[in-house]
């Protein structure tokens, strides 16, 4: 089939065609590394498996992009989402079951600019403690008679914890460099937020009013004796004209949808516009990397399939993975080294270690109608759920049934129904309640849909849990499944460890009393997808390309590249060793800086 | 919880908001085509934005320049093939008389309009016929539908100033989403999709022009086998009571990989057709989105307009972001929740109950 594109497929330096880096994804990770590693001198050539929403992207004024507030766009038609009947990827819990397809394996987004601009771009940063998480937790192990942590001390084989290879303290300059690239909105009301070099750029947006709802219920309750600390959540959306953006307008169309007026801080539009205004980046769109030509310790081209369906050769000195943890491992496995094995797989750990986040949801209902289509979707949360002090670097201790616990849990986010008529109100009462409980047609279903029963009065108080990092959990590639490139697809072997399950009912009561004192009535918890047997839906993929010190026990070293591979890094949420329990864009691009400064250095930006 | 925000729109300035959401809504498929949307005066708009913009810094001015000349570029775009919509013909007049009929019997007309007046029906065809227009239409480009007004960045309020709707220009589809959509529509065997990939999927995809041919004619003939007659010649009681029969389990033959009947696909395409933006081809008027309570998109307004004079954001009173909606406030600025209908209240009861199961299947689920 020809291409149906009439431009041709790229998008900044067209002229370019020598490329000290190669980026694969053009994401959260992959828009940082080629914006650092651009500012650093390098000539970028970026590849982009997705399509390009952002024609004239390169151009001297940031153009209007080809989002919309559109429904039927976004959450049916999957305009940025993979089409996963093209590119179908297999489930099972344990090596034991057999894989089986499934629609939604964890699927993001694939545009120029990769997930973020989808997401509602919430970006708190992970805490101090959360670098040196084992060592801490070891430690605080011997020194606590009585107390047990699933995953450590006489139970630590069962998962596969390991610090980071660097602190928060050595971060933070990128975290700060983030926020001021992104443009991010905050404000400085968290007790449980780690210390800052710098304020937030910009201040909160206006709240949502179920939020404000939803934070009164919170100050009434309290976690073992302390009342909770409701919280602006930190997120890219302007709240000032900043950086050739205007402010947000809170359309209301965030969490799953594209920004029209470009004032979400999404990479395209931030990071990815300035690599490719610098005249030393080239992005290749509809571009899929399917393969790295490698002698074993050195990549020397990447194979990709464009737009037309032609296999095509980029070579590079240097080679970056950024097409998302699953996608950055299924790379690897696809690239065999002259003698057959997993390319950068001496430590028999790539792939391993995919860590999800365990969210748990308790919903209800409100009276009034709470207008959850207007705003960002979540413009409050609250941190005390993450089980530390105030400042964030030091573990609380529970008293659990009398014996001493700590309960590493996450932030959580208020968040409502966005007020979706076809998918939320219309899909649930038509197709997901059973039996007669539902309307499939008629005046039921029109009633329910002018009630907006669903969309109007639905609140939720969601935890984004750590989960244990274990080398069962991992991504390879399904013997018998292939997609439309017949390539074999990512198979995806995930189950939840008593670390994180014991954490999520210990704070489940409290998610209730949230709501509850908030007057909220018919309270119930969304059923744990992992108990169920089916994966996650978390969006958050970290793990895989594991970073560390120590080539026997991790993929990448310190400085994201390869211990095997010379010229090789990954700058996604890939390298991660933990997850904590926050959203993790923010903290995959303060990393992806990092690591791209680290090849090619330049001085930071100041606020 | 925060009071209203003083800011309060001027009658005349309401009424003239209200006037052109009326006059922007595009009309529906059998109504007067207008052709080709004409661009408005790029040029005009975007001195009138400067003129604004002066008053800004120069900073400030240069991203609102850049904001409104990528905008005017986008009205001189071409505009995808008749705006509002000549009918494209899949459906034989029976075929369409029967779509009718059971859209009308999954949203019926009562006091607001039903699925029919709303044209599901023509949305449907619509979709059916995409690659009639090279597929043009299964993604609206936008980024705005001209619905709503810019907000002036001075004030903070509602300005003057619509967007050109580019919810009606043209954005052709990737390779892979045209692959994707020619097997929705036409079948995988059609759309050359190769059976390594079909076949651990479930098999072959049946396209959805031959679903809807076949689904259509297996109503009438399960109409007349019940009553004698086709579905379309039924009072709207029997129509229920067969569209009820049609929607039991073994009547009609189940998808093996959507999942459903022919029933499934022709709600959720209804649900489309009423509530989708009304550039797919239904949701004429956007009287479904009314009928709900919803502006559907809200761009470039929003719900909170930032205004360079106060250096702060301001709220629309009618549609509020961090307070009540005010007819849910009572005279002496109490809450007052209207009441659900028993039906939305059985709904919200079922969702409770439906979620609550779970703990008894699987311990720990929900805890």
């Amino acid at each position: 089939m020809a291409a149906s594109s009439a431009e041709d497929g790229m998008l900044g330096n067209r002229s370019l065609d020598r490329f000290d880096v190669c980026v694969i994804g053009s994401g959260a990770g992959g828009g940082a590394a080629a914006y650092a590693l651009t500012a650093g001198g390098k000539n970028v050539l970026v590849l982009e498996c997705g399509h390009n929403p952002w024609p004239g992207l390169d151009g001297p004024n940031l153009p209007l992009p080809r989002h919309s507030n559109d429904e039927l766009k976004y959450a049916l038609r999957e305009y940025i989402e993979p089409l996963s009947r093209l590119e179908p990827r297999t489930f099972r819990q344990r090596a034991s079951d057999t894989a089986a397809i499934h629609d939604d394996v964890n699927l993001l987004p694939r545009a120029v600019g990769g997930s973020f601009q989808h997401a509602d771009c919430k970006v708190p940063r992970y805490n101090a403690f959360d670098f040196e998480l084992k060592s801490r937790l070891e430690a605080l192990l011997g020194a606590t008679p009585g107390l047990a942590i699933p995953g450590f001390g006489s139970d630590a084989a069962s998962a596969n914890f390991a610090d980071w290879p660097f602190s928060y303290a050595d971060l933070e300059p990128h975290y700060a460099e983030m926020e001021l690239l992104h443009g991010v909105q905050g404000a400085d009301d968290n007790p449980f937020a780690s210390w800052r070099s710098s304020p937030f750029p910009m201040p909160p947006g206006v709240a949502m009013y179920f939020a404000l709802v939803i934070a009164e219920g919170a100050r009434q309750a309290s976690l073992q004796g302390r009342l909770l600390t409701p919280h602006t959540y930190p997120g890219a959306h302007n709240t000032k004209f900043y950086d050739e953006r205007p402010p947000c307008v809170d359309c209301g169309w965030c969490s799953g949808f594209g920004c029209p007026n470009n004032s979400k801080g999404s990479p395209a539009v931030t990071t990815l516009r300035k690599a490719l205004l610098s005249g030393r980046c080239q992005l290749r769109y509809n571009a899929k990397a399917v393969r790295l030509l490698n002698d074993g310790g050195h990549v020397s081209a990447v194979e990709y399939v464009d737009g037309a369906g032609v296999n095509r050769i980029a070579t590079a000195d240097a080679f970056v993975l950024a097409a998302s943890p699953i996608e950055s491992a299924r790379l690897c496995l696809m690239s065999p080294t002259p003698s057959g094995e997993t390319l950068g797989d001496s430590s028999g750990q790539v792939g391993r270690n995919l860590m999800f986040h365990l969210q748990t949801n308790v919903s209800g209902f409100l009276p009034q109608r709470v207008h959850g289509q207007r705003g960002r979707a979540v413009t409050h949360g609250l941190t005390d759920f993450r089980g530390l002090e105030p400042g964030g670097d030091v573990p609380r201790i529970f008293d659990v049934n009398g014996a001493p616990g700590v309960r590493l849990g996450g932030i959580v986010e208020f968040s409502a129904s966005q007020g979706l008529p076809i998918t939320d109100d219309g899909g649930v009462a038509a197709f997901q309640l059973p039996g007669k409980s539902g309307a499939r047609f008629g005046t039921k279903l029109k009633n329910a849909l002018r009630d907006g029963a669903l969309t109007q009065h639905l609140v939720s108080v969601l935890m984004q849990a750590e989960d244990a990092p274990q080398l069962t959990n991992r991504v390879d590639l399904d013997p018998s499944v292939r997609d439309v490139f017949g390539l074999p697809v990512a198979r995806v072997t995930y189950a939840s460890h008593p670390f994180e399950l014991g954490v999520r009912n210990f704070y489940i009561p409290y998610q209730r009393q949230i709501l509850e004192l908030a007057g909220a009535t018919r309270i119930f918890t969304v059923p744990c997808d992992t108990l169920l047997g089916d994966p996650p839906t978390s969006h958050h993929e970290m793990g895989t390309l594991r970073m560390g010190p120590d080539a026997a026990t991790s993929v990448t070293n310190p400085e994201g590249r390869f211990h095997d591979v010379d010229n090789l890094y990954a700058c996604d949420g890939s390298v991660f060793p933990t997850a904590s329990g926050y959203n993790p864009t923010c903290t995959v691009i303060a990393v992806a800086l990092k690591i791209a400064h680290g090849m090619a250095p330049s001085p930071l930006p100041v606020a | 919880m925060r009071k209203l925000l003083p800011l309060k729109l001027s009658p005349e300035l309401r009424a003239q908001v209200e006037a052109r959401l009326d006059a922007r809504l595009p009309s529906g498929a059998d109504e007067a085509p207008s052709g080709v949307v004409a661009p408005e005066p790029a040029l005009h708009r975007l001195l009138a934005h400067a003129r604004d913009a002066a008053r800004l810094s120069r900073r400030q001015f240069l991203g609102a320049a850049a904001a409104v000349a990528a905008l005017a570029v986008a009205t001189h775009a071409r505009v995808a093939g008749a705006a509002f919509w000549p009918r494209t013909r899949f459906f034989t007049d029976v075929e369409l008389a029967t779509l009718e009929a059971l859209c009308d019997r999954i949203i019926p007309p009562d006091h607001d309009p039903g699925a029919r007046e709303l044209g599901a029906p023509a949305y449907i065809e619509r979709l059916l016929t995409s690659f009639d227009r090279g597929g043009a239409g299964l993604y609206l480009r936008g980024p705005y539908s001209g619905r709503l007004p810019f907000s002036d960045p001075w004030l903070g309020a509602p300005s003057a100033r619509y967007p050109q709707n580019g919810f009606v220009l043209s954005m052709r589809p990737s390779r892979l989403q045209e692959l994707y959509w020619r097997a929705e529509l036409y079948g995988s065997a059609a759309a050359g999709l190769p059976a390594e990939l079909e076949t651990p999927q479930g098999g072959p995809l049946v396209g959805l022009r031959e679903i809807y041919r076949q689904g259509l004619a297996d109503v009438d003939t399960v109409s007349v086998s019940t009553t004698g007659l086709p579905f379309r010649q039924l009072g709207t009681a029997q129509q229920d009571a067969v569209l009820k029969k049609l929607d039991s389990p073994g009547v009609l033959s189940r998808d093996v990989r959507r999942g459903g009947t022919f029933v499934d696909r022709v709600i959720q395409h209804t649900l489309e057709g009423c509530f989708s933006a009304p550039e797919y081809g239904g949701n004429r008027r956007a009287r479904g989105w009314r009928m709900i309570g919803l502006e559907g998109d809200s761009q470039p307004l929003g719900y909170s307009m930032f205004s360079l004079r106060d250096d702060r954001y301001h709220e629309r009173p009618d549609q509020p972001m961090s307070t009540p909606n005010p007819d849910e406030i009572d005279a002496n600025g109490n809450l007052a929740p209207k009441p659900l209908t028993p039906d939305g209240d059985a709904i919200q009861q079922a969702i409770f109950s439906f979620a609550s199961i779970f703990e008894d299947i699987v311990e720990g689920s929900c805890a």
